[in-house]
Protein backbone atom coordinates (compact mmCIF):
# COMPACT_ATOMS: atom_id res chain seq x y z
CA UNK A 1 0.00 0.00 0.00
CA UNK A 2 2.77 2.02 0.96
CA UNK A 3 4.18 1.57 -2.63
CA UNK A 4 0.66 2.44 -4.17
CA UNK A 5 0.68 5.63 -2.10
CA UNK A 6 4.02 6.63 -2.68
CA UNK A 7 3.54 5.88 -6.46
CA UNK A 8 0.12 7.99 -6.16
CA UNK A 9 2.43 11.23 -5.20
CA UNK A 10 4.87 10.91 -7.49
CA UNK A 11 2.62 11.64 -9.98
CA UNK A 12 0.67 14.73 -8.84
CA UNK A 13 1.93 17.86 -10.67
CA UNK A 14 2.50 21.99 -8.99
CA UNK A 15 -1.36 22.47 -9.58
CA UNK A 16 -1.81 19.52 -7.00
CA UNK A 17 0.59 20.28 -4.56
CA UNK A 18 -0.42 23.91 -4.56
CA UNK A 19 -3.85 22.91 -3.80
CA UNK A 20 -3.19 20.63 -1.27
CA UNK A 21 -1.00 23.42 0.79
CA UNK A 22 -3.50 26.39 0.12
CA UNK A 23 -6.66 24.37 1.38
CA UNK A 24 -3.64 23.31 4.20
CA UNK A 25 -3.32 26.90 4.89
CA UNK A 26 -7.00 27.85 4.45
CA UNK A 27 -7.79 25.16 7.28
CA UNK A 28 -4.98 26.77 9.62
CA UNK A 29 -6.74 30.29 9.24
CA UNK A 30 -10.26 28.72 9.52
CA UNK A 31 -11.38 30.14 6.30
CA UNK A 32 -13.68 28.43 3.89
CA UNK A 33 -11.52 27.55 0.70
CA UNK A 34 -14.12 26.49 -2.65
CA UNK A 35 -13.08 25.63 -6.20
CA UNK A 36 -13.20 29.77 -7.43
CA UNK A 37 -10.20 30.37 -4.69
CA UNK A 38 -8.70 27.72 -6.08
CA UNK A 39 -9.13 28.46 -9.71
CA UNK A 40 -8.39 32.28 -8.75
CA UNK A 41 -4.90 31.61 -7.13
CA UNK A 42 -3.92 28.38 -9.43
CA UNK A 43 -4.60 31.31 -12.34
CA UNK A 44 -2.98 34.04 -10.71
CA UNK A 45 0.39 31.68 -10.02
CA UNK A 46 0.08 30.88 -13.61
CA UNK A 47 -0.25 26.75 -13.24
CA UNK A 48 -3.64 27.25 -15.30
CA UNK A 49 -5.66 29.26 -17.18
CA UNK A 50 -9.39 27.54 -17.45
CA UNK A 51 -11.54 26.68 -14.82
CA UNK A 52 -12.14 23.04 -16.23
CA UNK A 53 -8.50 22.32 -15.27
CA UNK A 54 -8.51 23.69 -11.90
CA UNK A 55 -12.15 21.57 -11.42
CA UNK A 56 -10.22 18.62 -12.78
CA UNK A 57 -7.45 19.02 -10.50
CA UNK A 58 -9.81 19.41 -7.47
CA UNK A 59 -11.93 16.05 -8.56
CA UNK A 60 -8.22 14.23 -9.10
CA UNK A 61 -7.36 15.22 -5.58
CA UNK A 62 -10.96 13.96 -3.88
CA UNK A 63 -10.01 10.61 -6.13
CA UNK A 64 -7.24 9.67 -4.57
CA UNK A 65 -9.07 10.95 -1.07
CA UNK A 66 -6.26 13.75 -0.40
CA UNK A 67 -8.99 16.79 -0.12
CA UNK A 68 -12.65 16.49 1.17
CA UNK A 69 -15.49 18.08 -0.92
CA UNK A 70 -17.82 18.93 1.26
CA UNK A 71 -20.91 21.65 0.60
CA UNK A 72 -24.07 21.98 -1.56
CA UNK A 73 -24.10 22.97 -4.96
CA UNK A 74 -21.87 25.38 -6.25
CA UNK A 75 -20.29 26.49 -2.56
CA UNK A 76 -18.02 23.14 -2.46
CA UNK A 77 -15.50 23.63 0.33
CA UNK A 78 -12.31 21.72 0.59
CA UNK A 79 -10.55 20.47 3.84
CA UNK A 80 -7.28 18.14 3.66
CA UNK A 81 -7.81 14.93 4.20
CA UNK A 82 -5.15 12.74 6.86
CA UNK A 83 -4.21 11.49 3.61
CA UNK A 84 -3.26 14.42 1.72
CA UNK A 85 -1.68 15.76 4.83
CA UNK A 86 0.96 12.91 4.28
CA UNK A 87 1.04 13.55 0.61
CA UNK A 88 1.43 17.07 1.27
CA UNK A 89 4.28 16.48 3.95
CA UNK A 90 5.51 14.46 1.28
CA UNK A 91 5.84 16.40 -1.14
CA UNK A 92 7.14 19.31 1.03
CA UNK A 93 10.06 17.14 2.41
CA UNK A 94 11.34 16.33 -1.06
CA UNK A 95 10.97 19.92 -2.15
CA UNK A 96 9.12 19.01 -5.74
CA UNK A 97 7.62 21.91 -5.77
CA UNK A 98 7.85 25.50 -4.81
CA UNK A 99 5.43 27.15 -2.86
CA UNK A 100 3.86 30.09 -4.21
CA UNK A 101 1.47 32.28 -1.95
CA UNK A 102 -2.45 32.06 -2.14
CA UNK A 103 -3.99 35.56 -3.16
CA UNK A 104 -6.97 34.53 -1.63
CA UNK A 105 -5.55 33.62 1.77
CA UNK A 106 -3.10 35.97 1.90
CA UNK A 107 -3.99 39.11 -0.38
CA UNK A 108 -0.74 41.14 -1.38
CA UNK A 109 0.65 40.94 2.08
CA UNK B 1 -10.75 104.56 -46.18
CA UNK B 2 -8.65 101.60 -44.73
CA UNK B 3 -9.86 98.14 -44.73
CA UNK B 4 -8.92 95.90 -42.06
CA UNK B 5 -9.03 92.12 -42.41
CA UNK B 6 -8.54 89.81 -39.54
CA UNK B 7 -7.29 91.03 -35.96
CA UNK B 8 -3.48 92.53 -37.52
CA UNK B 9 -5.08 93.87 -40.25
CA UNK B 10 -7.91 94.96 -38.73
CA UNK B 11 -5.36 96.69 -36.30
CA UNK B 12 -2.87 98.31 -38.27
CA UNK B 13 -5.84 99.86 -40.08
CA UNK B 14 -7.77 101.41 -37.20
CA UNK B 15 -3.91 102.88 -36.29
CA UNK B 16 -3.25 104.23 -39.92
CA UNK B 17 -6.56 105.80 -40.11
CA UNK B 18 -7.36 106.86 -36.27
CA UNK B 19 -10.46 104.88 -36.32
CA UNK B 20 -11.70 105.94 -39.30
CA UNK B 21 -11.66 102.61 -41.07
CA UNK B 22 -13.76 99.28 -42.05
CA UNK B 23 -13.07 96.63 -39.84
CA UNK B 24 -13.58 93.01 -40.61
CA UNK B 25 -13.26 89.87 -38.82
CA UNK B 26 -15.01 86.35 -38.01
CA UNK B 27 -14.70 86.65 -34.08
CA UNK B 28 -17.06 89.19 -32.58
CA UNK B 29 -14.31 89.39 -29.66
CA UNK B 30 -11.90 90.51 -31.88
CA UNK B 31 -13.70 92.91 -33.90
CA UNK B 32 -14.65 94.35 -30.18
CA UNK B 33 -11.14 95.30 -29.80
CA UNK B 34 -10.76 97.54 -32.63
CA UNK B 35 -12.24 100.67 -33.01
CA UNK B 36 -13.46 101.10 -36.57
CA UNK B 37 -16.14 103.24 -38.37
CA UNK B 38 -17.53 99.94 -39.07
CA UNK B 39 -17.56 96.58 -38.54
CA UNK B 40 -18.34 93.72 -39.92
CA UNK B 41 -18.54 90.37 -39.23
CA UNK B 42 -18.17 87.14 -41.47
CA UNK B 43 -20.08 84.32 -41.03
CA UNK B 44 -18.36 80.71 -40.71
CA UNK B 45 -19.55 77.87 -40.17
CA UNK B 46 -17.37 76.77 -37.59
CA UNK B 47 -18.12 77.53 -34.26
CA UNK B 48 -14.06 77.66 -33.32
CA UNK B 49 -13.71 80.15 -35.77
CA UNK B 50 -16.85 82.38 -34.70
CA UNK B 51 -16.09 82.07 -31.11
CA UNK B 52 -12.32 82.88 -31.21
CA UNK B 53 -11.17 84.04 -34.73
CA UNK B 54 -9.63 81.67 -37.83
CA UNK B 55 -6.46 80.98 -35.32
CA UNK B 56 -4.14 79.99 -38.35
CA UNK B 57 -6.47 78.32 -40.68
CA UNK B 58 -6.76 80.26 -44.16
CA UNK B 59 -9.84 78.12 -44.74
CA UNK B 60 -12.05 79.63 -42.20
CA UNK B 61 -11.28 83.18 -43.71
CA UNK B 62 -12.57 81.82 -47.10
CA UNK B 63 -14.82 80.48 -45.96
CA UNK B 64 -16.13 83.33 -44.31
CA UNK B 65 -15.94 85.48 -47.53
CA UNK B 66 -18.57 84.13 -49.01
CA UNK B 67 -21.08 86.03 -46.45
CA UNK B 68 -19.43 89.31 -46.81
CA UNK B 69 -18.34 89.31 -50.69
CA UNK B 70 -20.77 91.47 -52.54
CA UNK B 71 -20.01 94.11 -49.76
CA UNK B 72 -16.43 93.68 -49.41
CA UNK B 73 -16.26 93.50 -53.64
CA UNK B 74 -18.06 97.03 -53.16
CA UNK B 75 -15.96 98.88 -49.92
CA UNK B 76 -12.38 98.22 -51.49
CA UNK B 77 -12.82 100.19 -54.68
CA UNK B 78 -10.32 102.88 -54.03
CA UNK B 79 -9.27 102.50 -51.09
CA UNK B 80 -6.49 100.35 -48.50
CA UNK B 81 -6.88 96.81 -47.75
CA UNK B 82 -4.96 95.93 -44.73
CA UNK B 83 -4.10 92.41 -44.03
CA UNK B 84 -1.35 89.84 -42.54
CA UNK B 85 -0.59 86.94 -44.63
CA UNK B 86 0.15 84.88 -42.08
CA UNK B 87 -2.81 84.48 -40.18
CA UNK B 88 -6.42 82.98 -40.92
CA UNK B 89 -8.50 85.49 -41.11
CA UNK B 90 -6.30 88.47 -42.66
CA UNK B 91 -5.04 85.39 -45.35
CA UNK B 92 -9.01 83.80 -46.31
CA UNK B 93 -10.11 86.79 -46.78
CA UNK B 94 -7.53 88.33 -49.00
CA UNK B 95 -6.96 85.87 -50.51
CA UNK B 96 -10.48 85.43 -52.11
CA UNK B 97 -10.47 88.93 -52.58
CA UNK B 98 -7.47 88.85 -55.18
CA UNK B 99 -8.15 85.76 -56.54
CA UNK B 100 -12.13 87.81 -57.43
CA UNK B 101 -10.17 90.68 -58.74
CA UNK B 102 -7.38 88.05 -60.96
CA UNK B 103 -10.62 86.65 -62.48
CA UNK B 104 -12.22 90.05 -63.20
CA UNK B 105 -12.87 89.97 -67.10
CA UNK B 106 -12.81 93.74 -67.58
CA UNK B 107 -9.96 95.72 -66.20
CA UNK B 108 -10.44 97.86 -62.98
CA UNK B 109 -10.44 101.33 -63.40
CA UNK B 110 -7.52 103.13 -62.05
CA UNK B 111 -9.42 104.98 -59.63
CA UNK B 112 -11.10 101.62 -58.20
CA UNK B 113 -7.98 99.80 -57.81
CA UNK B 114 -7.07 98.90 -54.52
CA UNK B 115 -4.02 98.97 -53.00
CA UNK B 116 -2.84 96.24 -50.48
CA UNK B 117 -0.55 96.50 -47.25
CA UNK B 118 0.31 93.09 -46.25
CA UNK B 119 2.47 92.46 -43.08
CA UNK B 120 4.56 89.28 -43.37
CA UNK B 121 5.79 87.04 -40.81
CA UNK B 122 9.38 87.00 -39.05
CA UNK B 123 10.75 83.81 -40.13
CA UNK B 124 13.19 83.74 -37.60
CA UNK B 125 10.53 84.31 -34.99
CA UNK B 126 7.60 83.34 -36.40
CA UNK B 127 5.42 80.08 -36.18
CA UNK B 128 6.10 78.01 -39.24
CA UNK B 129 2.26 78.10 -40.11
CA UNK B 130 2.50 81.44 -40.39
CA UNK B 131 5.06 81.37 -42.67
CA UNK B 132 3.49 78.17 -44.92
CA UNK B 133 0.51 80.38 -45.01
CA UNK B 134 2.37 83.21 -46.28
CA UNK B 135 3.86 81.03 -48.65
CA UNK B 136 0.92 80.04 -50.16
CA UNK B 137 -0.12 83.48 -50.32
CA UNK B 138 2.47 85.14 -52.08
CA UNK B 139 2.58 81.82 -55.07
CA UNK B 140 -1.19 81.91 -55.66
CA UNK B 141 -3.28 85.04 -54.73
CA UNK B 142 -0.62 87.74 -55.22
CA UNK B 143 0.66 86.31 -58.26
CA UNK B 144 -1.99 85.79 -60.11
CA UNK B 145 -3.54 88.73 -58.94
CA UNK B 146 -0.68 91.22 -60.28
CA UNK B 147 -0.64 89.23 -63.28
CA UNK B 148 -4.17 90.01 -63.91
CA UNK B 149 -2.96 93.81 -63.27
CA UNK B 150 -6.26 94.71 -61.36
CA UNK B 151 -4.86 95.32 -57.89
CA UNK B 152 -3.06 98.92 -57.26
CA UNK B 153 0.21 99.30 -55.08
CA UNK B 154 1.42 96.06 -52.99
CA UNK B 155 2.91 97.08 -49.93
CA UNK B 156 4.80 94.34 -48.22
CA UNK B 157 5.88 95.34 -44.47
CA UNK B 158 7.89 92.79 -42.87
CA UNK B 159 7.83 91.80 -39.05
CA UNK B 160 11.40 91.63 -38.81
CA UNK B 161 12.05 94.73 -37.26
CA UNK B 162 9.56 94.23 -34.66
CA UNK B 163 11.13 91.43 -33.68
CA UNK B 164 14.70 92.58 -33.33
CA UNK B 165 14.10 95.54 -32.16
CA UNK B 166 11.73 93.97 -29.50
CA UNK B 167 9.13 96.53 -30.40
CA UNK B 168 5.32 96.06 -28.93
CA UNK B 169 2.96 95.22 -31.39
CA UNK B 170 1.27 98.66 -30.79
CA UNK B 171 3.95 101.06 -30.86
CA UNK B 172 4.78 98.72 -34.51
CA UNK B 173 1.96 99.78 -35.71
CA UNK B 174 2.10 102.75 -35.06
CA UNK B 175 5.57 102.91 -37.06
CA UNK B 176 4.07 101.07 -39.98
CA UNK B 177 1.01 103.64 -39.83
CA UNK B 178 3.21 106.55 -39.47
CA UNK B 179 5.26 105.20 -42.05
CA UNK B 180 2.36 104.76 -44.74
CA UNK B 181 0.86 107.95 -44.07
CA UNK B 182 4.48 110.08 -44.42
CA UNK B 183 4.11 108.53 -48.25
CA UNK B 184 0.46 109.02 -48.72
CA UNK B 185 1.06 112.88 -47.61
CA UNK B 186 3.24 113.36 -50.70
CA UNK B 187 0.11 115.30 -52.55
CA UNK B 188 -0.61 117.04 -49.63
CA UNK B 189 2.60 118.40 -49.55
CA UNK B 190 3.04 119.29 -52.76
CA UNK B 191 -0.60 121.37 -51.97
CA UNK B 192 0.65 122.65 -48.89
CA UNK B 193 4.16 124.14 -49.37
CA UNK B 194 5.34 126.46 -52.23
CA UNK B 195 6.70 124.55 -54.76
CA UNK B 196 10.31 124.80 -56.10
CA UNK B 197 10.39 122.43 -59.11
CA UNK B 198 8.22 119.53 -60.77
CA UNK B 199 4.93 118.71 -59.56
CA UNK B 200 3.46 115.70 -57.57
CA UNK B 201 -0.57 116.24 -57.32
CA UNK B 202 -3.39 114.10 -55.79
CA UNK B 203 -3.77 112.76 -59.61
CA UNK B 204 -0.23 111.35 -60.36
CA UNK B 205 -0.31 110.31 -57.14
CA UNK B 206 -3.49 107.93 -57.29
CA UNK B 207 -2.35 106.72 -60.91
CA UNK B 208 0.93 106.26 -59.31
CA UNK B 209 -0.87 104.18 -56.73
CA UNK B 210 -3.27 102.14 -58.92
CA UNK B 211 0.60 100.77 -60.81
CA UNK B 212 0.30 96.87 -59.90
CA UNK B 213 4.02 96.27 -58.54
CA UNK B 214 5.43 96.74 -54.76
CA UNK B 215 6.09 99.75 -53.50
CA UNK B 216 8.55 100.65 -51.42
CA UNK B 217 8.86 103.88 -49.75
CA UNK B 218 11.40 105.52 -47.30
CA UNK B 219 11.75 108.81 -45.78
CA UNK B 220 15.04 110.69 -44.84
CA UNK B 221 17.13 113.36 -44.50
CA UNK B 222 18.95 114.16 -47.90
CA UNK B 223 22.46 115.90 -48.05
CA UNK B 224 22.19 117.61 -51.65
CA UNK B 225 26.32 116.95 -51.68
CA UNK B 226 26.27 113.44 -51.24
CA UNK B 227 25.98 110.64 -53.58
CA UNK B 228 22.06 109.88 -53.63
CA UNK B 229 22.82 106.33 -54.45
CA UNK B 230 24.99 105.02 -51.70
CA UNK B 231 22.13 107.70 -49.40
CA UNK B 232 19.05 105.85 -50.75
CA UNK B 233 20.89 102.30 -50.00
CA UNK B 234 21.25 103.46 -46.66
CA UNK B 235 18.11 104.93 -45.67
CA UNK B 236 15.79 101.74 -47.13
CA UNK B 237 12.86 101.64 -45.06
CA UNK B 238 13.52 98.47 -42.25
CA UNK B 239 9.91 98.13 -42.03
CA UNK B 240 9.03 96.75 -45.67
CA UNK B 241 11.29 94.31 -47.57
CA UNK B 242 13.97 95.25 -49.39
CA UNK B 243 13.12 96.75 -53.37
CA UNK B 244 14.59 95.45 -56.45
CA UNK B 245 15.96 97.33 -59.16
CA UNK B 246 13.24 100.78 -59.53
CA UNK B 247 10.32 100.27 -62.70
CA UNK B 248 8.83 103.48 -61.63
CA UNK B 249 9.84 106.03 -59.05
CA UNK B 250 8.53 108.96 -57.26
CA UNK B 251 9.95 111.13 -54.92
CA UNK B 252 9.34 114.38 -52.88
CA UNK B 253 12.23 116.76 -51.74
CA UNK B 254 11.32 119.58 -49.13
CA UNK B 255 13.87 122.11 -48.68
CA UNK B 256 14.15 124.41 -45.58
CA UNK B 257 15.43 127.12 -48.05
CA UNK B 258 15.71 127.49 -51.47
CA UNK B 259 18.97 126.66 -52.25
CA UNK B 260 20.25 123.39 -53.80
CA UNK B 261 17.52 122.66 -55.84
CA UNK B 262 19.35 122.28 -58.58
CA UNK B 263 20.59 118.99 -56.51
CA UNK B 264 17.45 117.15 -57.97
CA UNK B 265 18.83 116.71 -61.55
CA UNK B 266 21.65 114.09 -59.48
CA UNK B 267 18.88 112.09 -58.57
CA UNK B 268 17.18 112.39 -61.99
CA UNK B 269 20.55 110.90 -63.18
CA UNK B 270 20.39 108.21 -61.10
CA UNK B 271 17.20 106.79 -62.41
CA UNK B 272 17.74 107.58 -65.60
CA UNK B 273 20.85 104.91 -65.59
CA UNK B 274 17.82 102.62 -64.93
CA UNK B 275 15.61 104.38 -67.06
CA UNK B 276 13.01 105.21 -64.84
CA UNK B 277 11.66 109.00 -65.40
CA UNK B 278 10.36 109.41 -62.08
CA UNK B 279 7.28 111.52 -60.78
CA UNK B 280 9.19 114.20 -58.65
CA UNK B 281 8.35 117.18 -56.57
CA UNK B 282 9.96 119.81 -54.60
CA UNK B 283 8.99 122.01 -51.97
CA UNK B 284 10.00 125.01 -49.91
CA UNK B 285 9.17 123.40 -46.36
CA UNK B 286 10.44 126.24 -44.13
CA UNK B 287 9.95 123.89 -40.67
CA UNK B 288 12.60 121.60 -41.30
CA UNK B 289 16.32 122.24 -40.55
CA UNK B 290 17.88 120.19 -43.39
CA UNK B 291 16.51 118.58 -46.49
CA UNK B 292 14.51 115.37 -46.06
CA UNK B 293 13.30 113.31 -49.44
CA UNK B 294 10.64 111.05 -49.87
CA UNK B 295 11.18 108.36 -51.93
CA UNK B 296 9.01 105.20 -53.57
CA UNK B 297 10.07 102.64 -55.84
CA UNK B 298 7.61 101.21 -57.85
CA UNK B 299 9.50 97.33 -58.96
CA UNK B 300 8.01 94.22 -60.12
CA UNK B 301 10.00 91.23 -59.01
CA UNK B 302 7.71 88.65 -59.31
CA UNK B 303 6.10 87.27 -55.96
CA UNK B 304 7.21 83.50 -57.23
CA UNK B 305 10.72 84.69 -56.60
CA UNK B 306 9.79 86.09 -53.30
CA UNK B 307 8.12 82.38 -52.78
CA UNK B 308 11.53 81.11 -53.50
CA UNK B 309 12.91 83.19 -50.51
CA UNK B 310 10.51 82.35 -48.31
CA UNK B 311 10.57 78.61 -48.96
CA UNK B 312 14.54 79.17 -48.96
CA UNK B 313 14.46 80.45 -45.54
CA UNK B 314 11.55 78.45 -44.64
CA UNK B 315 13.46 75.46 -45.85
CA UNK B 316 16.83 76.22 -43.85
CA UNK B 317 15.24 77.23 -40.37
CA UNK B 318 12.82 73.68 -40.69
CA UNK B 319 16.11 71.73 -41.35
CA UNK B 320 17.59 73.68 -38.26
CA UNK B 321 14.65 72.94 -36.41
CA UNK B 322 15.35 68.93 -37.09
CA UNK B 323 18.92 69.12 -36.35
CA UNK B 324 18.20 70.42 -32.72
CA UNK B 325 15.40 67.90 -32.52
CA UNK B 326 17.74 65.45 -33.59
CA UNK B 327 20.31 66.47 -31.00
CA UNK B 328 17.98 66.70 -28.71
CA UNK B 329 16.18 63.04 -29.11
CA UNK B 330 16.74 61.14 -25.98
CA UNK B 331 15.90 57.35 -26.69
CA UNK B 332 13.38 55.71 -24.02
CA UNK B 333 13.34 52.06 -23.05
CA UNK B 334 10.13 51.35 -23.41
CA UNK B 335 9.72 48.77 -20.18
CA UNK B 336 9.46 45.07 -20.37
CA UNK B 337 7.89 44.73 -17.25
CA UNK B 338 5.40 42.41 -17.55
CA UNK B 339 2.63 42.50 -14.80
CA UNK B 340 1.32 39.20 -14.44
CA UNK B 341 4.71 37.99 -14.47
CA UNK B 342 6.11 40.52 -11.86
CA UNK B 343 3.10 39.56 -9.72
CA UNK B 344 4.06 35.52 -9.62
CA UNK B 345 7.70 36.79 -9.47
CA UNK B 346 6.20 38.19 -5.77
CA UNK B 347 4.37 35.71 -5.27
CA UNK B 348 7.13 33.14 -4.95
CA UNK B 349 9.26 35.39 -3.54
CA UNK B 350 7.14 36.31 -0.38
CA UNK B 351 7.86 34.20 2.66
CA UNK B 352 6.09 30.89 3.31
CA UNK B 353 6.69 28.71 6.08
CA UNK B 354 5.94 24.89 5.15
CA UNK B 355 6.78 23.67 8.21
CA UNK B 356 3.71 25.81 10.22
CA UNK B 357 1.33 24.10 7.68
CA UNK B 358 2.79 20.53 8.95
CA UNK B 359 3.00 21.31 12.61
CA UNK B 360 -0.73 22.50 12.31
CA UNK B 361 -1.68 19.40 10.88
CA UNK B 362 -0.18 17.80 13.21
CA UNK B 363 -2.18 19.68 15.99
CA UNK B 364 -5.21 18.92 14.05
CA UNK B 365 -4.54 15.09 14.02
CA UNK B 366 -3.92 14.75 10.37
CA UNK B 367 -1.00 13.90 10.42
Amino acid sequence: MKELFEKQVSQLKEAHFLILYWTAKAEEKNAKYNITNIFDDLKYSGATRTKQSAVSFVESLSALCFVDVTGEGNRKHLYISPFGAKALEYLLSESKFKIKKSMFLEGSK
Amino acid sequence: MNIGIGGAGSKLASISSDGECIAINVSELELSKVEAKQKILAVTHSARGQLRGSGKNPKIGREAFGSIAEKLKQVIKGNTVFASTGGGTGNGIASEVLEYLSRLEEAVRLEDKTVFALVLPYLKRESYEYVENTIDFLGNPVSSAIDSGNTGNIILFSNKLKFEGKIPEYEYNKMLADSLNTFLAIPVKGEMYKLLDGHIDFEDFDLYRAKPYFNHFSCFSWDPDQDFETQLKANYNSLLLLPERAIEAMFLIELPTPAKASKLYDILDYFAADNVSPVYGIVHNPELKTPQITVSLLYSRKPRELVEDFKKMSDLYTRNRIKKSLEQHVVLQSSKLDKMNEARRMVEESGTNAGDVLGFLKRIGKL
